[in-house]
């Protein structure tokens, strides 16, 4: 294997069009994946990923056909909604589970009707063919549209992270800036849910921030190693899954779990 | 600090070498793609028609599409593998009728992929394209199939011709076979637990009374296992159809419910690339349906 398949690899628009995919996606999910593990979101997200299956029932039922559209509206409706709620109430990890098991059993409800679910099984393992040119660009759009939120909200959601009350305190808009970041963070779920699959898209939102927080000392540290193991487990992901046709989604997650596990071991004995 | 950013590095060089071995050790071990035609058939009774007429040619070389556990292609997924075979392909052999439902993906990625769809001037039952399970119109398929492989490989043609005789004499036979059941049971009516088993009862002249269609990862409700109950009372107790794989607990449980007799057939979906395994599969079926029959 040497150069001359690396360039088979692009001989194809499929291909093409994932390695571009992944370039623009896994750098989004770095970035976003630095704020989810700082403020203990994991779970928050896991719940937005399973929303997806609710989103393209209801797009089923009413007869839309780009289901992608009415996966977006409700995971946004979804996300602003469990924000509202988690505001209210202590105890957040059961509202999220009520929220993320309802929505699944809804999603699983509608699309199995009549014995069909085995259509929308690739939903869940992810189906790598299914990027197009047009999703490439909205990937595009939100890809704008996440630096332009990170560079102006940054600070603020930083400072929220670490204390709420005091960041109130300071005139920051708390509640917007969250939800906010819930919506960002609702949009890039669900565009890359498709090929990614709903079973393991988390674990790409977490693995890389979860691995640099191992051995970074500060945010900029975080940041900067969060999107170099996103974007590597992304491309060695997409290539690895090529050559060897296994699904694309799980052989990055198992790429950025072995970084996350040797960060963890080098953290761990180095004290950092 | 400078030795952290030297262990990252370290780090995701050392992963990628070991991605990369890994994927050479996997990959290598594949055979390499020969010299001359090469027919990539969509799935499992496709390429056994196909090997029989063409699977010893010399400048031929066949490959399946899916592997031959999928089964049917209802909810196929192609996979990167997929494309890169169609990509390289001379010509891609279909069951056609709509089973392979990602043939218009295929067709927007390869517009000069040449298809054969080998149910061309088969007459189908509606919404239902199992055609090969009977085994008049699987023998249109084959000449249709040889037919195809002739056009592309003129050379050839003789030898795809006496090929195909001689694999239309063996269906013939079982054929003959099934004539002589038909006689018999004509008539009679069957539970069916797959739409394939329609072309079946056709061949025996049954009447399908009830349907489950128990595919893969097909779920099933309360109301249906009661539907197939109530079904079976309303038509005196007749046969049912089942597949072995995912049939048999269903059947099992109204076999107890309700005394009826079962039928494991084989839908010739899985196996290995037996040329012979389409024949033996039949001749198994008429076998089993001899015995529910109690035909001699």
């Amino acid at each position: 294997m040497g150069l001359e398949s690396l360039t088979a690899f692009f001989q194809y628009e499929f291909m093409r069009n994932a390695f571009l995919a992944v370039l623009i996606i896994t750098p989004l999910f770095g970035l976003l994946g630095t704020m989810i593990v700082q403020k203990k979101m994991a779970f928050f997200s896991d719940a937005l990923g399973h929303s997806a299956l609710t989103g393209i029932a209801l797009g089923v039922v009413f007869g839309v056909r780009d289901t992608n559209i009415t996966m977006i509206v409700f995971a946004i409706v979804f996300a602003l909604l469990l924000n509202y709620i988690g505001n209210r109430v202590a105890a957040f990890d059961t509202i999220i589970s009520v929220f993320s098991s309802c929505s699944v059993a809804l999603g699983l409800a509608i699309l199995s009707a009549g014995g069909n679910f085995s259509k929308y099984s690739s939903l869940l393992v992810g189906d790598i063919l299914s990027i197009t040119r047009g999703e490439i660009l909205y990937l595009l759009g939100i890809f704008a549209f996440t630096l332009i939120f990170w560079c102006f909200c940054f600070n603020y959601l930083h400072a929220a992270s670490i204390h709420r009350t005091l960041a109130k305190g300071r005139h920051i808009p708390v509640k917007m800036i969250e939800n906010l970041f819930a919506v960002v963070m609702a949009l890039i779920v669900m565009l890359s849910i498709k090929w990614v699959g709903i079973l393991i898209i988390n674990a790409l939102l977490i693995l890389p921030a979860a691995a640099s927080r191992n051995i970074s000392e500060n945010m900029r540290e975080y940041h900067f190693f969060s999107l170099i193991f996103s974007l590597f487990s992304g491309i060695l992901g997409l290539f690895i899954s090529y050559y060897a046709n296994v699904a694309t989604g799980p052989t990055i997650v198992i790429i950025a779990s072995v970084l996350y596990f040797s960060t963890y071991a080098y953290a761990y004995k180095r004290n950092v | 600090m400078k030795h952290k950013y030297g262990f990252v590095t370290f780090l995701l060089i050392v992963v990628a070498f070991a991605g990369y071995c890994f994927t050479v050790l996997y990959v290598g071990s594949r055979e390499k793609e020969e010299e001359g035609y090469f027919v990539v058939t969509s799935f499992y009774p496709m390429y056994i028609a196909a090997e029989n007429i063409a699977g010893q040619a010399e400048n031929v070389t066949l490959a399946n599409l899916s592997e031959p556990q999928t089964g049917c292609m209802h909810d196929y997924q192609l996979t990167p593998e997929d494309m890169k075979l169609l990509s390289q392909a001379d010509l891609f052999i279909i069951n056609g009728g709509g089973i392979e439902n990602f043939l218009s993906k295929v067709a927007k990625s390869y517009p000069n992929l040449k298809i054969l769809d080998a149910s061309e001037d088969v007459e189908l039952l509606e919404e239902n394209s199992h055609v090969w399970m009977s085994i008049k119109r699987h023998k249109k398929q084959v000449e249709n199939i040889t037919r195809g492989l002739c056009e592309l490989d003129e050379g050839n043609r003789g030898y795809y011709e006496e090929q195909k005789e001689a694999y239309l004499m063996e269906l013939s036979k079982l054929e003959e076979e099934q004539e002589e059941i038909r006689r018999k049971v004509q008539g009679e009516s069957i539970i069916s637990f797959h739409e394939a088993y329609h072309y079946l009862a056709e061949d025996y002249g049954l009447t399908v009374a009830f349907t489950l269609d128990l595919d893969e990862e097909r779920q099933v409700s309360a109301g249906e296992v009661a539907e197939v109950i109530s079904a079976l009372k309303d038509n005196d107790s007749p046969v049912i159809f089942a597949e072995e794989l995912y049939g048999s607990e269903m059947a099992e449980m109204v076999k107890k419910e309700a005394d009826a007799a079962v039928c494991y057939l084989d839908t010739i979906l899985r196996g290995d690339y037996n040329p012979h395994s389409y024949l033996q599969g039949m001749e198994e079926n008429i076998r089993v349906i001899k015995e529910a029959y109690g035909v001699e």
